[in-house]
């Protein structure tokens, strides 16, 4: 690694302020969490008298009990992975021909296809979601699974990554496929697929835990439980007019953490690595 | 319809009110806009519902608060997935019905004899309600009620003030240490009532909206005069229903010695307080006045055919006597059939409970609104903004209500 | 390379092109379309030419939301990138220590919206939140955090920068780590301190990161709604009614589905003009 103040600057005691600064941040950002934890845990009582003590008196499950008997947690959880899933795999699966296509061969439009591509980032959801909205009411598919994955079929960042990454295979590679008889279908999908594993793992879960995690286009369009996802279910326990039950708005917020939180702990690298590779 | 003991209590085992039908019912979803203990009441009398006959299940569906529900309402009405039946504000009915989406009720069996209290059913609710079809039955009605904090009041020996003068006075008494002595939403509703008792109308008969006129302007000087001048009156923030939980949580840790909200609250106030809590009737001006409050049942004309038997079922279940009872006994509410208050009374209820009582006499003076399809956005989109500006921005009252009622003219 | 067959193209980017037309150059041209129409989803739409843009100036809508989305943006953009670099600068040595801190401040940038708004709503509560708290304990001043209007833009801009600071922390790290060492060395070498390598040597290498990262934190900070719905919707009294959030208001709570409309046309046009502005603004300074 490179690009560090030099030895001469360091000694013990500027490494002490800078560490204790450093436990600082590190609070700023743990601190909320943990506050949360422990405020699910307690009774509402407790939270009435000492809202800011650190830790519960008790490991209370009253309040996650009552998220679950609120909503249908399971189906929520269900309904949110399968989109996300749904997503980040028809991403991939767009992506890796657009890509290959945007990268190894020449034909005409292709600038132009590239730039489409690219115009698509600044053409945000809520751009496009009344239009969409309509479409979908036309042809009856609000509140349908097919109305939260397929406009997202597409993901300019993703097509982009796999161009990106493409570009550095060497055309003979794929010369020598074409002659020993392989369709350009499966030197994509059979050879240059898992050639870009580590790219298109990062990608997927960066796509899997952005699209998990979305509330605007579920909260737009969908109307009922059927295909309700777990963001737009707990923020729905934040009632209103008599009284806000925080430790149950907390439960509910632990267990909506609780998977982003966990793919993060496992997958760290890969997650870090799609975010860092640049335009 | 026969309906086995052991199915029912199989069923009764199952425990949650939004389990799925079991097979040869009809099914209806209901979508409600409820949170914390009211939409516990309301689910168990939808389960009561469900285990009590054989033919009908009715799944409640929860969509968040008033606004956030009927916006996934129309929503869905435009997409087409209308649920059979769901419950909205008043303001919203006219302009509902004339988008044709409501289903007209009159012809569906019994819902001439259904005995609806006038004042909270359409005919009561609505200038000229009762010239058009039924298309709304009045589900959680109310009006806004004062609320005392009953130690404090005794200590000062205080009563509730009958008046906008008494009022100033009493709220000015308990207004130190941190303290404050009425507390209100600043909302369009609490607003309506003011203009109602300075002698105006918000919206004409005719249709036209003059904003209560003069009447309108001396009701938002009085709370300017509350907050800005006396700063007796504490001022909640947020926006729609937070302001109100707000005002809830102020009277309930003895913040503010009185408030005003709607008798929605009244059970949850009652139960939550440390301290006796006394309801009275709002003060006059120049008279009496407040308007209704709460939702309508609606049904909707887009939904599949065979879910409406099943709504109506529910309907007619709702305003049996002694659900009515249930259902306004355990929140606040006020019972919406006569025979539910005449029942009421017979036991002695309101002997018992005589906070009960104030909402309920409260409606011989309560207005009702004018059948106007542009109420809601002139609520939403004019008036409501506009007083949070005057009252907590400390713009104009006169050019406030000016450019309100110039924005309404300038429509249609 | 050659395609193989001359069509090829045609069925690789086929899925592509004709997704990215129906749900993202279609809905564009017909926003651009209803503005010009008056429309509530459930009766036919009526033309009313230029009405909707004059009653959003009339009104002061489009002027309130703009003033209200710049401003936010303005925050959250600074903010986030100085945080980010400070970050990223005081984070950057291999320590386990430094790593933990790393994750930690990453860790918000990968959980929900949602997650996050919930989260603040109760630290920023007036009355029991750990932030009154703390002011309390430290005899600093209180408010309603979310309730006053003067304070309630700036509490969100603070929790979206909270949220995002990871993400411009860990893009400076890797443009950090791309700058050679030698030439520290060879600034320190000449007599330079701390800071004139930081003006010379870092910064100017970093350029291209830090564009690309106000630029990607221009369109985040854009298009932040979520913690406006759960936190204060839009209030008090308008004070965080940002693009988004007033166009979301139009359509599902007005049922203004044309004044929506319009709303999206200004708020793309500003949003690109402002891309372009960024782009510039950091390529005329000039890359290394």
């Amino acid at each position: 690694m490179s690009g560090r103040e030099t030895r001469t600057l360091r000694s013990p005691l500027t490494d002490g302020v800078v560490n204790v600064l450093l436990g600082l941040v590190a609070a700023v950002w743990l601190l909320p969490y943990l506050w949360m934890l422990s405020t699910s845990f307690k009774t509402l009582p407790e939270i009435v008298r000492a809202p800011t003590a650190p830790l519960p008196s008790g490991l209370d499950l009253g309040a996650y009990r009552a998220v679950l008997e609120s909503m249908p947690l399971a189906r929520y959880f269900w309904n949110t992975t399968v989109m996300a899933l749904g997503i980040a795999f028809t991403q991939i699966a767009v992506a890796l021909p657009a890509g290959y296509a945007l990268a190894k061969l020449k034909f005409a439009g292709r600038g132009v296809a590239f730039g489409l591509v690219v115009a698509t980032l600044l053409i945000p959801a809520q751009v496009r979601f009344v239009p969409v909205f309509a479409l979908l009411a036309e042809v009856g598919w609000v509140n349908t699974m097919t109305a939260l994955i397929l406009p997202f079929g597409v993901s300019a960042f993703g097509t982009f990554l796999i161009r990106q990454a493409l570009m550095s295979v060497p055309d003979s590679l794929i010369e020598a496929a074409r002659m020993d008889g392989a369709s350009e279908l499966r030197i994509i999908y059979g050879l240059l697929g898992p050639m870009l594993r580590p790219t298109l793992v990062s990608f997927f879960l960066f796509s899997f835990v952005y699209h998990w995690n979305d509330y605007f286009w579920p909260l737009v369009m969908t109307t009922d439980d059927a295909v309700r996802t777990l963001p737009l279910g707990i923020a729905l326990l934040r009632e209103q007019g008599t009284g806000v039950r925080w430790h149950i708005v907390m439960a509910g917020n632990v267990l909506l953490s609780a998977p982003a939180l966990a793919v993060f702990a496992f997958a760290q690298r890969h997650l870090l690595r799609a975010v860092a590779s640049k335009a | 319809m026969s309906f086995s003991r052991r199915a029912f209590l199989a069923l009764a085992a199952t425990g949650c009110a939004a389990s799925t039908a079991p097979p040869g019912r009809k099914t209806a979803p209901l979508w409600f806009t409820y949170g914390g203990k009211n939409r516990q009441v309301l689910e168990g009398l939808v389960k009561t519902f469900n285990l009590s006959q054989g033919e009908h299940w009715i799944t409640p569906i929860y969509q968040g608060d008033y606004f956030e529900g009927l916006a996934k309402l129309r929503t869905a009405i435009a997409a087409r997935r209308a649920p059979a039946l769901s419950h909205v504000v008043g303001e919203v009915v006219p302009y509902l019905a004339q988008a044709d989406v409501l289903e007209p009720l009159d012809d569906y069996p019994g819902a001439r004899q259904l005995d609806i209290v006038p004042a909270l059913g359409q005919a009561g609710s609505w200038i000229g309600g009762a010239e058009r079809r039924l298309v709304a039955l009045p589900f959680n009605r109310s009006t806004p009620i004062a609320y005392l904090n009953g130690k404090l009041f005794a200590e000062k020996n205080l009563a509730a003030p009958k008046t906008w003068d008494e009022l100033r006075a009493v709220a000015r008494a308990f207004t130190h240490d941190g303290r404050h002595g009425f507390g209100c939403p600043i909302d369009w509703w609490f607003w309506a009532a003011l203009v109602g008792q300075a002698g105006g109308d918000v919206v004409e008969p005719d249709g036209r909206v003059s904003l209560g006129g003069e009447a309108g302007e001396r009701a938002l000087d009085f709370w300017k005069t509350l907050v800005l001048d006396d700063k007796s009156m504490k001022p909640p923030p947020g926006r729609d229903y937070n302001a109100w939980e707000q005002t809830n949580q102020d009277f309930l840790g003895a913040r503010v010695a009185m408030i005003w909200t709607s008798t929605a609250f009244l059970k949850y106030l009652e139960e939550n307080a440390p301290f006796p809590v006394v309801a009275a009737p709002l003060p006059a001006e120049r008279r009496r006045a407040v308007p209704t409050g709460g939702t309508h049942w609606i049904m909707l004309r887009a939904a599949p055919a065979e879910q409406k038997p099943t709504a109506w079922a529910f309907l007619r279940f709702m305003h049996e006597t002694a659900n009515a009872i249930t259902w306004a006994t355990r929140t606040g509410y006020m019972p919406v059939t006569r025979a539910a208050i005449a029942q009421l009374e017979a036991e002695g209820y309101y002997q018992k409970h005589p906070n009960d009582r104030v909402a309920l006499d409260q409606l011989g003076v309560a207005r009702p609104w004018p059948w106007s399809p542009d109420l809601f956005r002139v609520q939403r989109e004019i008036v409501q903004p506009r007083l949070e500006g005057a009252v907590l921005g400390g713009k104009g009252t006169r050019q406030s209500l000016d450019e309100a009622r110039a924005l309404a003219t300038r429509w249609r | 390379m050659r395609p193989s067959r001359r069509f090829d193209p045609l069925w690789m980017l086929g899925p592509t092109l004709v997704l990215l037309v129906v749900f993202f150059f279609v809905p564009l041209l017909q926003a651009a379309k209803s503005s010009l129409y008056e429309w509530d989803l459930l009766t036919p739409p009526r033309y009313v030419g230029l009405d909707n843009y004059r009653a959003l100036i009339d009104s002061g809508e489009l002027g309130h939301a703009l003033s209200t989305t710049l401003i936010m943006s303005a925050v959250v953009v600074v903010g986030s990138m100085a945080l980010g670099l400070g970050l990223a600068l005081a984070l950057n040595r291999p320590t386990r220590f430094a790593g933990f801190v790393r994750s930690a401040v990453f860790s918000a940038y990968v959980v929900s919206w949602v997650s996050v708004a919930l989260l603040w709503l109760w630290v920023l509560d007036a009355d029991a939140g750990a932030l009154t708290a703390l002011c309390r304990a430290l005899h600093l001043p209180t408010t309603h955090w979310l309730g006053n209007p003067k304070t309630a833009l700036y509490a969100l801009s603070g929790v979206t920068i909270w949220k995002i600071a990871g993400y411009s922390m860990v893009l400076f790290l890797a443009g950090l780590q791309d700058i050679p060492r030698s030439l520290y060395e060879a600034a320190s070498l000449d007599g330079a301190g701390a800071w004139q390598r930081f003006v010379n040597v870092t910064w100017p290498l970093l350029r291209p990161t830090a564009a690309f990262v106000g630029t990607t934190s221009l369109i985040i900070s854009f298009q932040v709604f979520d913690v406006v719905r759960v936190m204060t919707q839009g209030g008090p009294v308008r004070s965080t009614s940002v693009f988004v959030y007033a166009i979301y208001e139009q359509v599902f709570l007005n049922l203004r589905v044309g004044r929506a409309s319009a709303l999206v046309v200004v708020f793309f046009v500003l949003l690109l003009g402002l891309t372009a502005l960024q782009l510039w603004a950091w390529r005329k300074k000039g890359a290394a």
